[in-house]
């Protein structure tokens, strides 16, 4: 990191003499009189706690700690103990990731779709995958139940760290008590192994999703499936990351695990496989997962596109709701895939069936031949039938010119050929998503 | 044919009550500043009392026929003109028949006496009614029933400026305080966030979220003027700063369903796709890779250049709604002026109307003499402390500014309907 000019110092010290050490991290005077500025109400405020509990601060010497935790990197989300997401308050812990306002953008874009959906079911059913401070679950309630009347909510949050579930459902009571509107909403979370193969005989650790969902009897079918996974290479995470992030945020909520095999793109591409697996087996209608920039999100995107069950695929950027102004705002003047808003690529967008009635779009041309809203309004009813669903291999044969139902349908009275699938084993102990086997590659 | 537009019948008598109960003192009435004598009305205002009387008579019947929601919304505009003409012409009646009375030589002496008892009482009555018939006729401004922005800002004079910019916002909180106005600052900047005294201020601007707020503080908009020894000045110099006072209409979501925003001919409507939204956000890769805290929003309002920047929350979305609020208030107050002066350059006939543009000096705070003088009513205050504090020597200073602001609007009004009788 370039150093910082001494008169910038010089005029910072001017104004107040917290402000250099603040610099450091802000980088600019700005955001470091922002900083300073919260710092101090958040001082205030446990100043005003402890008086009315009778003991006393010293404030001058708290400020002076905390701006030092910031100084040395410390993110101020810690510090102050908390993070606004969208219009939610997250409670933020170290061990946690905390959570982003990019992340918050794509999630109230697409309630404001769903919030205008026609032909709701009459309970809504949201899967988080990876949810770690529980943020999404909590802004898509408070965002779907912020207008009238709305159909029945469900969410479940996934994440594997225990630390990140405790939170979370400390999230979900406090902003239960101050919101109403998430009160409404039938919120969960539940501990799983996103990477996990179903199949495999499993004794220790967290469950795979599936296993969980059936042990705490949870639907197998949900409508919308959302995931913020950890998506960033080991290389990038060392060249891009900021150092805050590096020396204070969980690398397990950034970083996929390493695969022996794979290439570095590869391991930080390794959670998008996996759900997309698991969006077709509980047969989501609308798809997003964040991404870590444009080329993972035409990679995503043409997975997607093989899997061809999908009527249309988008990315969103970090303001989806913003037009861009000027054509080199625009990135989607010639790509692969219609791209919204402005900022960073963000997040891929994939809808068929009922998903792409919801948010009003028509099919794109490049749509599977044959997904037609009253099949997948077959698979809903049997889905909220509360039928078994068996996780069927379409993903391997995809664009075998069958309909996506009777590939479905017809997978569902298969046996799964696990080991025909990885070439493993169905209990080895290699995660089961690590090999790409036969999978048509363009 | 009318010159001016017709402007809004709005009960002022109800105003002036409301403004009453806010401030906890009765408005008084400065009689002797109309050029009227104070028992008469002009000829003008009585025959456009007895218009709008006619035009009220006619939507009453029309009412009886069927409920009409505009119709019924405008006669309720116009019934305390009719209640304060009958007021008027009874009390008009009553002097003319004493008097009468009084004169006539074949009426009997005793009887003669007690009219002339009388007299001086209905005399009274009637001063009180032709108030009350001019107050009534006098228009509303048509964002006197709204809640208030105050933005405050420093003017000429570098720091000293700033400093004083910061004791005019905590003298209008303490006023809020005392009086029970429900004052949230929506915006604050200064160097480092903290409120104290001396502080310099960059710029704050102090919402009034209760009705009528607008035309409690409409008094205080334009510049005001500082005469002191800066804290920082070492040889004991005296210096002349200044600081600017702009009241804005607040638009914020109680008021929104009255105002229809989405009515491309109100006032209060702002063309979404005429406003560019720009985020202030770290530079770089963005998403899992940085844990930035910037949450800064500016909106730019394209047509008019007007721009409003956000930062005083974490969170990105209040900055945002805030700054909405704030494009809003600004937008209909630049469009009401603009209209205001237009109006103005109408009237041409008219010397000394309500001229408070934003960049006229409207008060000057003399330190060395303790003294606060405003230069719209000229009334001088001296207990200097109490009035920053907020106190009731503000409250009178205020006070005295509406009543200069009504009687301009009176002058105003008479002249227009002297023109109009003209021709
Ligand atoms: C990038 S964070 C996203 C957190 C949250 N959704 C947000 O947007 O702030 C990724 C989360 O995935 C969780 N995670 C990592 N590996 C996982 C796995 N194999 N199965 C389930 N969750 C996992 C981490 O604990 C972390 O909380």
């Amino acid at each position: 990191m370039p150093r910082l000019p001494t008169s910038l110092l010089r005029r910072a010290y001017a104004l107040d003499p917290y402000l250099p050490a603040l610099l450091g991290p802000c980088r600019d005077l700005c955001a470091a009189q922002n900083e300073l500025r919260w710092l101090r109400e958040h001082v205030d405020g446990v100043a005003e706690k402890r008086r009315a509990r009778g003991g006393t601060l010293a404030r001058a010497a708290l400020l002076r700690e905390l701006v030092g935790k910031r100084a040395r990197g410390m993110p101020l989300q810690y510090i102050l103990g908390t993070e606004w997401f969208g219009e939610v308050e997250i409670r933020c812990r170290k061990g946690v990731l905390i959570p982003r306002q990019d992340t918050a953008a794509s999630i109230s874009h697409l309630v404001r779709f769903l919030r205008d959906a026609p032909n709701l079911p009459s309970e809504l059913r949201v899967l988080d995958l990876c949810t770690g401070t529980g943020c999404i679950p909590l802004l898509f309630a408070h965002d779907f139940y912020d207008a009238s009347s709305r159909p029945d909510l469900r969410i479940l949050g996934v994440d594997v760290s225990e630390k990140a579930l405790e939170l979370a459902a400390h999230n979900l009571e406090r902003t239960r008590k101050a919101q109403a509107s998430v009160a409404k909403g039938n919120i969960s979370f539940l501990q799983a192994d996103i990477l996990l193969n179903p199949f495999a005989d499993q004794t220790e650790g967290p469950p795979s999703l599936k296993t969980a969902l059936n042990l705490k009897r949870m639907p197998q079918f949900w409508d919308i499936l959302i995931s913020n996974p950890p998506y960033i290479s080991p290389k990038e995470y060392w060249k891009t990351t900021t150092r805050s992030v590096r020396g204070f945020e969980p690398k397990l909520a950034l970083v996929p695990p390493p695969d022996a095999a794979g290439t570095d793109t590869e391991q930080g591409d390794a959670f998008y496989r996996p759900l997309l697996t698991i969006a077709q087996d509980v047969e989501a209608k609308i798809v997003l997962l964040e991404i870590a920039d444009l080329d993972q999100a035409l990679r995503v995107g043409r997975r997607v596109r093989e899997m061809d069950i999908y009527d249309g695929i988008e990315i969103w950027c970090d303001q989806p709701d913003a037009h861009p102004n000027t054509a080199a705002e625009d990135p989607a003047s010639d790509s692969e895939f219609p791209i919204f808003g402005t900022g960073n690529a963000r997040t891929v967008l994939c809808h068929r069936g009922q998903g792409t009635q919801w948010l009003q779009r028509t099919p794109s041309p490049h749509a599977p031949t044959s997904t037609p809203a009253d099949t997948t309004e077959d698979c809903a009813h049997i889905s909220h039938d509360g039928l078994e669903p068996s996780f069927d291999k379409t993903l391997l044969h995809a664009g075998d010119g069958r309909p996506f139902h009777e590939r479905t349908l017809k997978s569902r009275k298969e046996p799964v050929d696990w080991e025909h699938w990885t070439g493993k084993p169905a209990n080895a102990a290699a995660p089961w998503y690590t090999k790409e086997p036969r999978l048509g590659r363009r | 044919m009318t010159m001016i537009a017709t402007p809004p019948w709005i009960c002022r008598v109800c105003l002036s009550r409301l403004v009453r109960q806010a401030i906890g003192r009765p408005t008084r009435f400065y009689a002797n500043a109309t050029k009227a004598a104070p028992n008469s009305v002009p000829r003008a205002l009585v025959e456009r009392a007895r218009t709008i009387a006619a035009e009220h008579r006619q939507l009453t019947a029309q009412l009886s026929d069927g409920f009409n929601a505009r119709a019924a919304k405008q006669a309720g505009a116009t019934a305390p003109v009719v209640s304060a003409l009958q007021t008027w012409d009874k009390a008009s009646e009553a002097v003319a028949e004493l008097t009468a009375l009084i004169h006539d030589p074949g009426s009997d002496p005793e009887l003669r006496e007690l009219a002339a008892d009388d007299l001086d009482a209905t005399r009274a009555e009637l001063a009180n009614a032709s108030h009350g018939l001019v107050t009534a006729l006098v228009p509303v401004h048509p964002f006197a029933h709204l809640p208030c922005l105050l933005e405050i800002r420093p003017g000429a004079g570098g720091s000293e400026a700033a400093i004083f910019a910061g004791d005019l916002l905590r003298m209008y909180q303490s006023f809020c305080n005392r009086t029970g106005f429900r004052a949230t600052l929506l915006k604050y900047e200064n160097i480092n966030g903290t409120q104290e005294a001396g502080i310099p201020l960059a710029e704050a601007v102090l919402e009034i979220d209760q009705e009528n707020a607008y035309s409690v503080f409409r008094c205080e908009a334009g510049v005001h003027r500082v005469q002191r020894v800066p804290a920082t000045e070492k040889q004991g110099r005296t210096h002349t700063s200044a600081a600017s006072v702009h009241v804005l209409p607040s638009l914020n979501e109680n008021a929104a369903a009255d105002e229809n925003y989405d009515d491309p001919e109100s006032d209060y409507y702002i063309d979404p796709k005429e406003v560019r939204l720009e985020v202030m956000r770290a530079s770089g890769a963005g998403g899992q890779h940085v844990n930035k805290t910037e949450s800064a929003v500016r909106l730019t309002h394209i047509p008019t250049t007007t721009a409003v920047s956000m930062q005083d929350s974490r969170s990105q979305p209040k900055n945002k709604e805030k700054a909405w609020a704030l494009l809003r208030a600004r937008i209909a107050q630049l469009r009401r002026e603009k209209r205001d002066e237009e109006m103005v350059a109408m009237r041409r006939s008219v010397v000394g109307v309500a001229k408070m543009g934003r960049g006229d000096k409207v008060r000057t705070y003399n330190w060395n003499q303790q003294r606060v003088t405003d230069h719209r009513s000229g009334i001088t205050v001296h207990h200097l402390d109490d009035m920053m504090e907020g106190g009731q020597t503000l409250e009178q200073v205020m006070e005295s500014v509406r009543s200069w602001l009504m009687e301009k609007d009176l002058e105003a009004l008479i002249a227009d309907e002297e023109a109009d009788t003209k021709k």
